[in-house]
C-alpha cells in the first residue's frame, strides 16, 4: 500500500446529540498508510467521538467517514474489515487466558484459521510475559491488557487502527512499550489514529497532531513543523483560550 | 489484508457457551438445579407410589358401581389435578357421590404447592433462565467488551442470536441430560409404569419446557438491551419474573370470579337436599298406606325426577364453571407461567381439559349404572377411561398453548433486536 493512499477520511464530520450539545464540528482529517495521527483536546472535545463515528457506533449528524474508501454508514461491516480498535480500558473476557480473548476477538475479526502458535507469536511481540498467555485476565494488571487489546489489533491485520486514549493510566514503562509497538505498526504501513491526553507521547509519535476544542480541529502540526514549535504552549494556550462559541 | 469474516455466530454461539462453562457461578447454578430436579422426582415418585398404593386398596371390586382411576405416572412431573382425579366416584340411585380417593400423604403438599417437576421448572429453571439472560448486553456494555466486539465485521444480529444459542444451550444441554436421567431412573422402578405414550408425552412435556426456558432467555436479553447497567436489568427482571409466575396467574382467576357467577359447592349441596327432601317428601304423601305398586310406583317416579333434577343442576353448574375456567385460563395466559402449567399438564393428563374429559365420563358411566339398576341388576360394569390422546390433546388447547409460548419468545427476542440495533454501546 502506497504511503500516499489514505486509509482513514473524516469528510465534513458533524454530530449533534439528542440533547442539542454538538459533540463535533464539520471535522475533516485524513490518516494516510504508514501514518500516526494524534488527536489531543480536552474531555468533551470530540476526540472519542471522532472515533465512535468511524466505527459507526453513532450516526453523524452530517459528513462521512471512510475506511479504506468505504463509506462507514453505508457499509459499516465492510468497512470494519479494514480497522482494528484499542479502548482506553480493555476490559476483555476476565473468565478466559490471554489467547482465549485473542482467539475470540481474532475469529470475529475474520481469523478464523490460526494456531496457538499464531496467537503466542503476537502476544510475544507485543512483550506479554509468557507465562500470562494462558492466565485468565482477570488477573493482569491495566497495562497487560493493554498489550493484549493491542495483540488483538494486530491479529485483525487490518490497514487502520483506532486507538481511543490507549496510554491513559499506564505507567511510563508501560507506556513506552506501547509506543514502540506503534511504531513498529506504523512503519508496517498502517494508518493510525489516536486520542489521547498525552501531549510528550503524542508529538514523540504522532507524524501529524491535531488539537481539537468544542468539537472543532482548531490547529494541526506536521512533526516537521513541531520541530521549532513547543506543543505544549500550543495545546495550553489553547485550552486557556475563550470558548469558540462565545 | 484482512480475511473474510467467517462463522461469526458459530464464534459468539462457542464463546458464550465457553464463558458458562468457566464460570463458578454458571456451575452452582447449573448443580443445584439438577439437585432440585432430582428432589423433585424423588418426592413425587414416592409420592404417586403411596397414592397407587392406596388406589389397590380402593379400587372397586367387580360389579361394584364405583369409578375411580389409578393415579397417573406422569402426576411424578406434573401432577397438576391428578389428585381430583382419582378421587372416588360412587354411583347411586341418587347419583354420584365423590369419596376422597388418593390423596397425597405428604401433608406439606396442603401448605404449599407439589414441588413437581413443572413447578420447578415455572419458578427456578425460569429464574435461572433470567440469571443468565440479564446481563448478556449491559454487561459487556458496562466492561467496554461490547464496543470492542462491535468494532469487528458482524453484525448487532449475529452478536445477538449467537449470545441467545450460546446461553440457551449452556442452559437447555445439562438441564435435558438431567432430566432425561431422572426420567430413566424414575423407569426403571417396578412399580412406576409409563409406557410408550407416557415416554412419549414425557418427551412433549420436555419440549414444553424447553420452550418455556426460551422465552424467559428472550425476555432476560430484551431487559439487558432495555437497560445500561446490569443492576438495573436485574432489579427490573426480579420484579417481571415474580408478577409473571407468582401474580398473574391468580389475578385471572380472581378476576373471573368477579365475572361469572357460580354457585359454592356448598349452596350446591344445600339446593340437592332441598331436591331430595322435597321429593322424599312428595313420595310419601302419594304412597302412603296405598300399597305396595303405588308406592313402588311413587318411589320411582319422585327418584326419577330427584335424579332429574341433580342432573340439571349438575349440568347448570358445570357450564357456569367451565364459563369461569375458559375466562380464568384466557386471563391467566397473560403469564407465560400459566401458559406453561396449562400445556405441561394437559400432556401429562392432569390438566383442566382432562379432568373436565373424566368427569364427562363419570357422568355417562352414572347413566349406565342407573339403567343397569332400573333392570334391577346388581352387578355393574366395570368404569373405564381413556386418556386423550397426544393428537387431541394438542387439538383441544395443547397447540394453542404451545403456540403461545412461541410467540412470546420469539416477541421478546425480536423486541431485544429491535432494542440491540439502536442500542447505544458507547
Amino acid at each position: 500500500m502506497s504511503k500516499q493512499t489514505v486509509i482513514l477520511k473524516a469528510d465534513d464530520l458533524s454530530k449533534r446529540y439528542e440533547d442539542g450539545v454538538l459533540a463535533l464540528d464539520h471535522l475533516n482529517l485524513d490518516v494516510k498508510a504508514g501514518e500516526v495521527y494524534c488527536l489531543l483536546g480536552a474531555n468533551g472535545a470530540g476526540k472519542t467521538t471522532t472515533i465512535n463515528l468511524f466505527l459507526n457506533f453513532i450516526p453523524p449528524t452530517t459528513g462521512t467517514c471512510f475506511i479504506n474508501g468505504i463509506d462507514v454508514t453505508k457499509d459499516p461491516l465492510d468497512a470494519k474489515k479494514y480497522v482494528a480498535f484499542v479502548s482506553e480500558n480493555v476490559m476483555l473476557y476476565g473468565n478466559f487466558t490471554a489467547r482465549q480473548n485473542l482467539e475470540f476477538f481474532a475469529k470475529l475479526g475474520g481469523k478464523a484459521n490460526l494456531g496457538k502458535d499464531a496467537y503466542y507469536h503476537v502476544m510475544r511481540r507485543v512483550s506479554l510475559q509468557e507465562k500470562a498467555f494462558e492466565q485468565r485476565v482477570k488477573t493482569f494488571s491495566k497495562g497487560m491488557r493493554q498489550k493484549l487489546g493491542i495483540s488483538i489489533a494486530i491479529i485483525k491485520d487490518a490497514p487502520a487502527i483506532l486507538l481511543d486514549e490507549p496510554t491513559s493510566g499506564l505507567d511510563p514503562k508501560a507506556a513506552e512499550e506501547f509506543l514502540e509497538i506503534l511504531a513498529e505498526l506504523k512503519s508496517e504501513g498502517k494508518a493510525i489514529l489516536m486520542s489521547t491526553h498525552d501531549i510528550f507521547r503524542a508529538k514523540e509519535i504522532g507524524d501529524r497532531v491535531g488539537i481539537m476544542k468544542e468539537g472543532r480541529l482548531v490547529l494541526e502540526r506536521t512533526r516537521e513543523e513541531l520541530q521549532f514549535e513547543d506543543l505544549v504552549k500550543i495545546y495550553i494556550d489553547y485550552m486557556k483560550s475563550e470558548p469558540l462559541s462565545a | 489484508m484482512p480475511g473474510r469474516p467467517s462463522g461469526a455466530f458459530r464464534t459468539m454461539v462457542r464463546k458464550e457457551i465457553m464463558a458458562n462453562l468457566v464460570s463458578y457461578k454458571f456451575f452452582i447454578v447449573i448443580l443445584l438445579t439438577s439437585v432440585l430436579i432430582f428432589t423433585s422426582l424423588f418426592v413425587m415418585a414416592r409420592d404417586y407410589k403411596s397414592r397407587l398404593a392406596d388406589y389397590q386398596l380402593i379400587r372397586p371390586k367387580p360389579g361394584e358401581p364405583i369409578a375411580v382411576l389409578a393415579p397417573n405416572p406422569l402426576s411424578i412431573f406434573a401432577k397438576g389435578l391428578d389428585e381430583a382425579m382419582t378421587r372416588s366416584f360412587e354411583v347411586n340411585a341418587l347419583g354420584i357421590e365423590v369419596r376422597a380417593g388418593q390423596q397425597s400423604g405428604n401433608a406439606i403438599f396442603a401448605f404449599f404447592p407439589a414441588p413437581d417437576f413443572v413447578y420447578v421448572v415455572k419458578v427456578v429453571l425460569s429464574l435461572v433462565a433470567l440469571l443468565l439472560g440479564f446481563d448478556l448486553v449491559s454487561r459487556e456494555k458496562e466492561t467496554g467488551v461490547l464496543r470492542l466486539m462491535l468494532s469487528n465485521p458482524v453484525s448487532r444480529g449475529t452478536v445477538l442470536a449467537g449470545k441467545w444459542l450460546g446461553n440457551y444451550l449452556s442452559l437447555a444441554v445439562p438441564f435435558v441430560l438431567v432430566t432425561l436421567l431422572g426420567f430413566a431412573v424414575m423407569g426403571l422402578d417396578p412399580q412406576i409404569e409409563f409406557g410408550l405414550g407416557g415416554a412419549l408425552r414425557a418427551l412433549l412435556l420436555l419440549s414444553v419446557t424447553l420452550l418455556y426456558i426460551a422465552l424467559f432467555l428472550s425476555l432476560g436479553l430484551l431487559v439487558s438491551t432495555l437497560t445500561k447497567k446490569a443492576a438495573s436489568s436485574l432489579i427490573v427482571l426480579l420484579l417481571v419474573w415474580a408478577v409473571a409466575v407468582f401474580v398473574l396467574p391468580n389475578l385471572g382467576t380472581l378476576l373471573a370470579r368477579q365475572m361469572v357467577d357460580v354457585p359454592s359447592v356448598k349452596a350446591l349441596s344445600e339446593k340437592r337436599q332441598q331436591i331430595w327432601t322435597r321429593e322424599v317428601l312428595l313420595a310419601i304423601t302419594e304412597g302412603r298406606g296405598k300399597g305396595a305398586p303405588v308406592w313402588d310406583a311413587a318411589r320411582k317416579a319422585h327418584f326419577d325426577a330427584v335424579n332429574s333434577e341433580f342432573d340439571k343442576l349438575e349440568a347448570d353448574y358445570r357450564m357456569k364453571f367451565d364459563k369461569l375456567v375458559r375466562l380464568s385460563k384466557n386471563i391467566n395466559r397473560i403469564s407465560p407461567a400459566a401458559s406453561f402449567v396449562y400445556a405441561a399438564t394437559e400432556m401429562a393428563g392432569t390438566g383442566i381439559s382432562e379432568e373436565g374429559f373424566l368427569k364427562d365420563s363419570v357422568v355417562r358411566y352414572k347413566n349406565i349404572v342407573l339403567k343397569e339398576m332400573d333392570r334391577g341388576e346388581k352387578i355393574h360394569a366395570a368404569f373405564a377411561y381413556r386418556y386423550r390422546s397426544v393428537g387431541q390433546v394438542l387439538a383441544q388447547g395443547g397447540l394453542f398453548d404451545l403456540a403461545w409460548l412461541a410467540v412470546f419468545a420469539i416477541a421478546f427476542f425480536a423486541f431485544a433486536h429491535t432494542a440491540f440495533v439502536r442500542y447505544d454501546v458507547r
